[in-house]
């Protein structure tokens, strides 16, 4: 048994909430989330992602239309809508009762993070993130990749659409009626390499990066109008690369005789080979471990998850439990700086503060600005500098104290509990008290010291300012790291 | 002293208190140098900023993303539109190009990419600190990252600060005191904590209303620091956005829109260092260039060579600096490329030496980890 079950509980999950207690077996207690998806629990309105590429069609032929009427440039922008979107993150993670689940769900979220462009946050990554890497968690890494590769936000955003086999039929056509031909976009089939399976620790040259793009040339919008953005993602023969393309030496056949659908499977079996690969084994495992254990895994960590991974043929519930079982085994002594989004997470769940506030408020229909109350949640973590939704570059949010610990990090997140209200806590000081003690004896295993201090600012009467009690306990080491 | 109109109405009281105690810092004669490093991830297009329009295989290559209206600097070269304020101090002798250079990375890994122009080695993800921060290490200097996060770059500096406007306040001092007790045996949190509360409150009363899109506003702000003798030498800047894959644009668009981002942050500088300015250098970082050929999808793809933009009053004049390799298909890198022919490291290098008042080889030798890099210093400076 781990003398620190309450730091894994953090470590993996997000905290014990005021009401909850500790399980005796907490290693069984995460590994038994890894099995099932989870329902969503936001009692309001979620839409879903087919409802949200209509409302997206919609947004922007009304933005389109203001483009060509309105020719001032500051009515224009009163004009613009502003939107948001509501996740329904927040609340699965405080008040869901699989949090272990919920923590590798960002963690795949952020795995595959969809670039903050073309308002592709506010219509399309929350629904992919619900729709599709959700219930994609119980199953195989490798189909994982597959669907998202192919998920409709991720083909928007790393231009696949646009890629054309050099020597496709599209361009032959071209040629022949002396139109410039409109070649190969290296983007997607990169990223698919370097961040979302094998990384270049693995040693792929350019070539394998141009013969993966031919394979996935092809592979985009199936009904689009000119003009518009199309709305499923399919297929098309015409604009593939004919032929065999060679990556990582191995050969990818283009097989069938339709030329509507020859060498669609190309990149199913690319995506196999890539997924099976040593490397992509090595990096997902050294990824996870870095996320849920420490900035510098070791290599026992990792081959406990790799040797899993090798076992269950990738399943990720074995590679999920393994990472849970190297947390347990060798996470005593490490310390993991929480990033933002986490941190506040935790402390929303283990305060019971009211976070992210009553679902009525965030009813949305698109067709109006949203109000202050609602735009609130994304206020905080913009000043926490981390909106999941809105990573600037494909890789996704960083995961080390390198990078999320700096001064102006910092001050935001002290400043914050500063003003407590800001994220639901009560701003009295008797109660503020009440939960830093309550905080403290629920998710510390060694809380004496800790207590102390809150004993010692009740005493000195140097409770004048209300936060103080919660500064100290939500802004300490402890918390911040575990 | 005299406080400029500008922050006499829209400063606090305290603004004005520090804006006193730099007028005793100038009595006393203090001459600082500045650096100041604007970082364009993404992979900022040489070919786009500064157009080679010598010939015409550029425009050639770029039917659909050629730069219709360049602003002529030289027979061969001219600039983006776009860079109106680079442009201005060009025509000042106060601006110049390095073209064809880049860090010694052929991988067209952003990451990678973006790792080693920061860290200043050869291998990806291997040095933990940055070369701007080793070059500094143990110098006095103080360091500004206008960011959220504390840049790899300067990472193994001392006296490090970052910052970006925000609206909330810290709390009391004896609040801060606990919280340093409870950091002390923890070096990394409680350095982090001790330099927010040595921050100038000029910096903690700058905190409202601007976003990270408002360069020109947090450009503003650093200046003001910069301009302070007793505050910061360097500052870092951080723009995204330069991967243009898809409609990447010629004289508007997304890379356009980027650029001016960039020349943005120069204006401002240039507006509210005042005096300052003379002694100040502001210098573009980026992992990679951009392919020759536009892609499928009126973008570019990564490549290798591209252009170091500079402004500053430190530049003796106007100058396109480099050994240009040419654009035709058998001078190209791996026959897509822009070429580097000189490793981009020399040039920072060299610059930050002339900043520090420092040699060409200390800094190779303390940022750059004695790599074999030419001085640069004369083809700069001279």
């Amino acid at each position: 048994m781990s003398p620190k079950p309450l730091q894994f509980n953090r470590r993996v999950g997000f905290g014990l909430r005021p009401d909850e207690t500790s399980s005796p077996n907490p290693l069984e207690w995460a590994q038994n989330q890894m099995e099932n998806t989870p329902d969503l629990i936001w009692p309001g309105r979620i839409y879903s992602e087919a409802e949200m590429l209509d409302i997206r069609r919609d947004f922007t032929i009304s933005e389109a239309e203001i483009d060509e009427t309105i020719k001032d440039p500051e009515e224009s922008r009163r004009l613009r809508k502003k939107l948001y979107n509501r996740s329904g993150r927040h609340h699965q993670a405080i008040y869901g009762d699989q949090p272990v689940f919920e923590r590798f769900w960002h963690f795949w979220g952020n795995h595959f993070a969809i670039v903050d462009k073309l308002k592709l946050p506010v219509f399309n990554t929350g629904a992919m993130q619900r729709e599709q890497i959700r219930p994609l968690m119980t199953g195989r890494f490798a189909d994982m990749v597959y669907d998202i590769t192919l998920s409709w936000p991720m083909i928007r955003s790393l231009d696949n659409f646009l890629s054309r086999g050099p020597k496709s039929d599209f361009n032959v056509r071209r040629k022949k009626k002396n139109k410039p031909i409109k070649a190969l976009n290296e983007n997607h089939a990169r990223e698919l390499l370097e961040l979302h399976t094998v990384s270049p620790a693995c040693g792929y040259t350019q070539d394998d990066v141009i013969n993966a793009a031919y394979i996935m040339t092809g592979w985009g919008y199936t009904n689009g109008e000119k003009g518009w953005e199309g709305k499923k993602i399919g297929f098309e023969g015409s604009l593939h690369e004919p032929g065999t393309h060679k990556v990582l030496n191995q050969k990818y056949k283009a097989s069938g005789w339709d030329k509507k659908t020859k060498g669609r499977k190309q990149l199913r079996a690319l995506v196999e080979d890539l997924c099976n690969h040593e490397s992509c084994r090595k990096f997902i495992a050294w990824k996870l471990c870095r996320h849920f254990i420490c900035d510098d895994p070791t290599s026992e960590m990792i081959s406990l998850v790799t040797d899993a991974w090798k076992k269950s043929d990738g399943m990720l519930p074995e590679i999920h439990k393994a990472v849970l079982e190297a947390a347990w085994r060798f996470g005593d002594n490490e310390r993991k700086f929480l990033s933002p989004e986490t941190w506040l997470l935790q402390v929303a769940r283990m305060t019971g503060a009211n976070w992210p506030g009553d679902p009525s408020v965030f009813e949305y229909d698109f067709n109006s600005d949203p109000s202050h109350k609602q735009t609130k949640p994304v206020a905080v973590l913009a000043e926490l500098g981390h909106l999941p939704f809105r990573a600037k570059q494909p890789n996704g949010f960083p995961d080390t104290e390198a990078e999320w610990l700096s001064q102006e990090y910092l001050v935001r997140r002290i400043s914050l509990i500063n003003n407590p209200s800001q994220i639901g806590l009560p701003n009295n000081k008797a109660s503020g008290l009440e939960i830093a003690k309550t905080v403290i004896e629920k998710n510390i295993d060694d809380p004496k010291d800790k207590l102390a201090i809150l004993d010692t600012l009740e005493k000195e009467g140097s409770l004048s300012n209300r936060s103080y009690p919660l500064i100290a306990t939500l802004c300490s080491e402890r918390i911040l790291k575990v | 002293m005299i406080i400029s109109r500008r922050v006499f109405l829209s400063g606090s009281a305290s603004l004005i208190v520090t804006s006193a105690l730099s007028a005793n810092a100038v009595a006393a004669g203090s001459e600082k140098t500045n650096l100041v490093i604007v970082m364009l991830r993404g992979g900022m297009d040489g070919l786009a900023a500064v157009p080679f329009v010598g010939d015409n295989v550029l425009s050639n290559a770029r039917p659909d993303i050629g730069i219709d209206n360049p602003s002529s600097i030289t027979g061969d070269f001219a600039l983006h539109p776009r860079l109106e304020n680079f442009k201005s101090l060009w025509g000042k002798g106060k601006a110049s190009i390095f073209h064809a250079t880049s860090i010694p990375y052929t991988g067209r890994s952003h990451f990678e990419g973006q790792y080693l122009m920061e860290s200043g080695g050869v291998t990806p993800y291997l040095d933990k600190t940055g070369w701007l921060g080793r070059a500094l290490e143990g110098g006095g200097k103080k360091s500004l990252s206008i960011s959220l996060p504390m840049p790899l770059i300067l990472r193994g500096g001392s006296d490090l600060d970052n910052f970006m406007p925000s609206r909330n306040r810290l709390p009391n001092d004896d609040i801060l005191d606990l919280l340093a007790n409870d950091y002390s045996q923890d070096d990394m949190l409680s350095n982090t904590l001790a330099t927010i509360r040595k921050r100038p409150i000029s910096m903690m009363n700058m905190r409202k209303g601007l976003g990270d899109q408002d360069v020109w506003g947090l450009a503003k702000i650093a200046a003001k620091q910069l301009a302070d003798p007793g505050g910061p030498s360097i500052a870092v800047f951080d723009i995204g956005g330069f991967d243009t894959h898809s409609r990447q644009g010629g004289d508007h668009g997304e890379h356009a829109e980027q650029l001016k981002q960039f020349d943005n942050v120069i204006g401002a500088l240039y507006e509210n260092l005042g005096n300052a300015f003379s002694n100040t250098i502001i210098v573009s970082l980026t992992e990679f260039g951009r392919t020759v050929e536009q892609n499928g999808g009126s973008g570019t793809e990564h490549g290798y060579g591209t252009a170091i933009l500079m402004a500053g009053g430190l530049l003796p004049e106007s100058r396109i600096i480099g050994d240009w390799p040419g654009l035709k298909k058998k001078d190209l890198f791996e026959g897509r490329d822009l070429n580097a022919t000189i490793d981009a490291r020399a040039v920072y290098a060299s610059i930050t030496a002339r900043v520090l008042g420092t040699e060409h080889k200390k800094v190779v030798k303390d940022a750059f980890f004695g790599a074999d890099l030419p001085d640069m210093t004369k083809r700069i400076f001279g």
